[in-house]
């Protein structure tokens, strides 16, 4: 019987642990959160985009009744923080505002109201500094300088081959320069930061996709050992990256540190669209070659970003080059990060593969067109298939080589795994599993992609206004990176069998906690209801680098897995001493029931019950021969290192879209979704349609409707769900379908890799194409019904439509 | 005194006149099952039935709803005691952070009242004054027709 055969847990989908309580409204998110005798406090925002702030006078704050106190910068500590893959760096407050909303200052009272109230009271004494809103012109070293340490980040490059020869033999070549505008998060449900300090130690209450980091940047922030940080992360709404380690929670904690009182700050809608953080605003100017046949020789891109007020990253995240650039003898990739004074901007769901992504596609198809093939063929013949090289293999400068020049590294992690691993071990730097390929042949078929697809820029339906087409998008991103710590998880067994596994995961809407007791009860060889997990608290769980960068399943899976492995090996030594008297190999574990191996394997060939077994409680509560005492618990630990994700696992995503552009209204109507994903195994296949749906629907919405807009001040000035569109159920087709590629993956927990992100980027991709199908021409994001009808208008002078508005 | 009937109970508030249906649920009576998320009735997400229709509770001030039979996602099913649709929606996983759940659950109640067997576009239609930022807006159009089909099988036993 075959490993896949036997699984019990892994591919089922029970409900999720906090089904019920969310469908009966007892979820307790950040804003349901109260301590007792508990203050709210309310964060004074820069009314100007850049200015040094001379003064802040609270007095007359401090005299309305019920204002318990105020900190400015004068009470902020000397220290920056640093945020997860620096998406924030800067003190609490140091008297300087970075953009129209920045922190500078926050009041604490008795009622939300009167904290809100005092905001008015506040005189800030403003000198305002010329603000730059643009990454290019941030460029300049004219520009005003955001930081001290000037606007432009180091640039990132990748680059292999020789371009220059690359791009001379290139039978055809294809440019563009294309603009994105920024895409908020736009998350539901507000977040809150409740602090309190005792005893020089602080707790913190939030949101957050990532409890271990917020710890980390709170003991930055104070300077104080982490051993006296505590983070509690609650369960939040969607977040895509929003909530991570914000400075709003570091503004609690000094808030509350100051009045020596628990203090809340809740933000509202509009604090979180407007003030927190967003996806970049980003311009890729590529071009890309192929042969006559099809075969792409290089790919060249240079991808400007802006970091807004306090954003520092060198690099969007982007693993594009691995998905197209496998095959192609030269490429070059150069990333640039610029400070501007709009909003922080960071990470957001996809980041990199998103914007970058659909550029590089874009350029994909129109070599397609040129080399007379279908879209559907050039990505099978062009993209990465297990066994390539990766060209975003980060890290390979920290590899340890041996005299014959041989990876030693990896020789001694995986000399210290268990055997049935060491046989798989990935090789470095090339992929180790999955692909586009096998989904687009299987989702072509499913949807029928022949019949529809009628040539490049030609609808198959015509009628009055409406053009139909169909198109035809892929999306990749990685499983979690290592660069910044390593994730971590631990299981405790408990002597009535029961398990708590402590792993720090967000709790955002993945499911996270549930699918990783999934692996932890299909390791353990005990029922899902049997394990309950804290996802939340540092002082249990270990550091983690949360659910951020598609790390959840991947590596923290790997973790749990481990974790219960070894929980499981020493449950079974036990057993095997203190119980059947034979070796811990020779046992395992079914239903919570431990059996002989062989008493399993001749139930099984006979169809029946296995015999013979005892339940876990009665190994544990058993008295033993070493301690004259029963065994109350036992921990279980990662005892192996994971191999670098980076250098061998990515996901994939494969998106197919059937829809109508009404030519007189310029409206596109979606009429048929198909997305394919391959993850891996699927632990969960409900909780995985989830992900890949949710994604499609936001890199449909970044298609066709989403943009924060920023006025000549800076000022966002659609902070809201009236200005700021969001897809809803009647934009999407509500019969939208999935279907999973399964390559299982040798490292991943039973085969299975990583989920949300690349769901995200297949999408713009897929409607762009499927709308330069109906209409014959290209067309920005997002692809607004004016953008549309601009595009169709200037079709005869122009093919392509740039986004040229900010 | 204003007087509320919530959830099949009375309950006798000295309220403010500026005091929104939402904030008296939620902190006075502590109904958190009501969500408040964009406080500008866009996103559907603190959605209470009014007499059996939906009303966006953020925009709406208490003393409006008084004497007025208000039902929030705690009056529709409890944890253990679950209403069709709060099983379907567990059963199809028509959620992911949970956020707008109550709300959706409670526009899906008030249309199945009236259309006891609508196809999925009149679902999605008529929900869609709701925000699934998560987007799961195809399992929660699943949840409803699943819930349409249990409860008439549960009518005809």
């Amino acid at each position: 019987m075959s490993a896949e055969q036997r699984r019990r847990v892994v591919g089922a989908s029970p409900p999720v642990k906090d089904a019920v309580q969310k469908v009966c409204g007892t979820l307790t998110y950040p804003v349901d959160f109260a301590l007792a005798g508990m203050l709210h406090g309310a964060i004074l925002r820069s009314e100007h985009a850049h200015a040094r702030i001379r003064g802040i006078d609270a007095s007359r704050a401090l005299e309305l009744p019920g204002v318990i106190g105020v900190v400015t910068h004068e009470d902020a500590p000397e220290a920056e923080w640093n945020g997860v893959f620096l998406n924030y760096r800067g003190r609490i407050f140091d008297g300087a505002a970075r953009f129209v909303g920045d922190e500078i200052g926050a009041v604490a009272a008795t009622t939300p109201e009167v904290a809100r109230e005092a905001l008015r009271h506040i005189v800030v004494d403003y000198e305002p500094l010329p603000a730059v809103f643009d990454a290019e012109a941030a460029m300049s070293p004219e520009a005003p300088q955001v930081h001290e340490s000037g606007n432009v980040r180091e640039p990132l490059v990748e680059a292999w081959g020789d371009l220059e020869a690359a791009k001379a033999a290139a039978a055809e070549v294809v440019a563009a320069d294309v603009s994105f505008g920024s895409q908020q998060m736009a998350p539901m449900g507000r977040n809150a930061a409740i602090a309190q300090w005792s005893g020089g130690s602080v707790t913190l209450y939030t949101g957050t996709q990532t409890s271990s980091e917020v710890k980390d940047a709170i003991a930055e922030a104070f300077g104080m050992p982490r051993s006296r940080v505590r983070v509690v992360g609650l369960p939040l709404g969607a977040s895509f990256g929003e909530f991570w380690s914000n400075n709003f929670m570091m503004v609690a904690c000094l808030l509350a540190r100051k009045v020596r009182r628990p203090v809340k700050i809740e933000l509202s809608n509009s604090e979180c669209m407007a003030h927190v953080k967003r996806r970049h605003e980003e311009r890729c100017r590529a071009s890309m070659g192929a042969t006559a046949g099809g075969d792409i020789t290089f790919v060249d891109v240079y991808h400007l970003f802006d970091n807004g007020g306090y954003g520092f990253k060198d690099d969007v995240g982007f693993l594009v080059p691995d998905l197209w650039g496998a095959h192609a003898p030269a490429g070059r990739f150069e990333c640039q990060g610029v400070s501007t004074n709009l909003v922080t901007a960071g990470c957001m769901r996809g980041v990199g593969d998103v914007t970058m992504g659909s550029v590089v596609e874009r350029l994909a198809d129109q070599l397609a067109e040129r080399c007379g093939l279908d879209p559907l063929e050039f990505r099978i013949r062009n993209q990465i298939r297990p066994g390539d090289v990766l060209r975003m293999a980060w890290g390979e400068h920290l590899l340890r080589r041996d005299e014959q020049g041989r990876k030693r590294l990896i020789d001694e992690v995986a000399a210290a795994a268990p055997a049935e691993l060491r046989e798989r071990w990935p090789e470095l730097f090339r992929l180790s599993s999955g692909s586009t390929v096998e989904m687009l042949r299987s989702a072509a078929e499913e949807f029928g992609w022949q019949e529809k697809f009628v040539g490049w820029g030609r609808p198959y339906y015509a009628e009055g206004p409406l053009r139909r087409a169909v198109g035809l998008g892929t999306g990749i991103h990685c499983c979690g990176e290592e660069m910044e710590g390593n994730t971590d998880a631990t299981v405790r067994l408990m002597k009535d069998g029961s398990v708590k596994l402590y792993c720090a995961v967000g709790r955002h809407g993945t499911s996270a906690d549930t699918t990783q007791a999934m692996v932890a009860a299909e390791t353990l060889g005990i029922a899902l209801e049997m394990i309950e997990v804290e996802a939340g608290d540092t002082d249990a769980c270990p550091w983690s680098r949360g659910s951020i960068a598609s790390t959840t399943m991947f590596r923290t899976g790997f973790k749990t897995w481990a974790a219960s492995l070894d929980a499981k090996r020493q449950l079974l030594e036990l057993a095997g001493r203190e119980v059947f008297d034979c070796a811990a190999v020779d046992l395992d574990i079914r239903d919570g029931v431990i059996y002989t191996t062989e008493a399993l394997r001749a139930a099984d060939a006979g169809g029946r019950a296995p015999a013979g077994g005892v339940p876990i409680p009665d190994v544990m509560m058993r008295d033993r021969e070493d301690t004259f005492g029963p065994t109350d618990s036992i921990t279980g630990r990662p005892d192996f290192p994971m191999p670098p994700s980076m250098t061998f696992a990515r996901h994939f995503a494969a998106h197919f879209v059937d829809l109508e552009v009404d030519v007189e209204t310029g409206k596109i109507r979606l009429l048929r979704y198909l997305a394919a994903q391959d993850s891996g195994t699927v632990v969960h296949p409900q909780v995985l349609e989830g992900q890949v749906i949710g994604g499609a629907v936001l890199g449909a919405g970044f298609a066709l409707c989403e943009q924060l807009h920023f006025d000549e001040r800076g000022r966002v000035v659609n902070p809201s769900l009236s200005d700021y569109k969001v897809l809803r159920s009647s934009d999407f087709p509500p019969e939208a379908a999935v279907m999973f590629a399964e390559d299982a993956d040798p490292v991943g927990p039973y085969g299975a890799r990583s989920a949300g992100e690349a769901p995200t980027a297949a999408p713009a991709p897929a409607i762009a194409q499927a709308v330069y199908n109906a209409i014959g021409v290209w067309v920005d994001v997002p692809m607004t019904p004016e953008r549309v009808l601009l595009a169709i208008e200037t079709c005869g002078q122009a093919r392509t439509i740039t986004n040229g508005s900010r | 005194m204003a007087h509320f009937h919530v959830n099949g109970q009375r309950h006798e508030l000295e309220i403010e006149p500026h005091e929104t249906l939402a904030e008296v649920l939620r902190e006075r009576l502590g109904l958190h099952g009501v969500r408040v998320s964009c406080g500008e009735g866009e996103c559907g997400s603190c959605t209470v039935l009014l007499d059996g229709l939906p009303a966006t509770s953020c925009l709406m001030l208490a003393l409006q709803a008084e004497g007025r039979e208000i039902t929030t996602i705690e009056g529709l099913g409890t944890e253990d005691d679950l209403h069709p649709l709060q099983q379907a929606f567990i059963d199809e996983q028509g959620f992911q952070c949970g956020v707008c759940t109550p709300g959706i659950i409670l526009s899906s109640k008030a249309l199945l009242d009236g259309n006891p067997h609508p196809t999925a576009d009149e679902v999605a239609t008529a929900l869609s004054g709701h925000v699934c930022r998560c987007g799961a807006y195809t399992q929660i159009v699943r949840s409803v027709l699943r819930a349409a089909d249990e409860m008439e099988a549960a009518d005809e036993r």
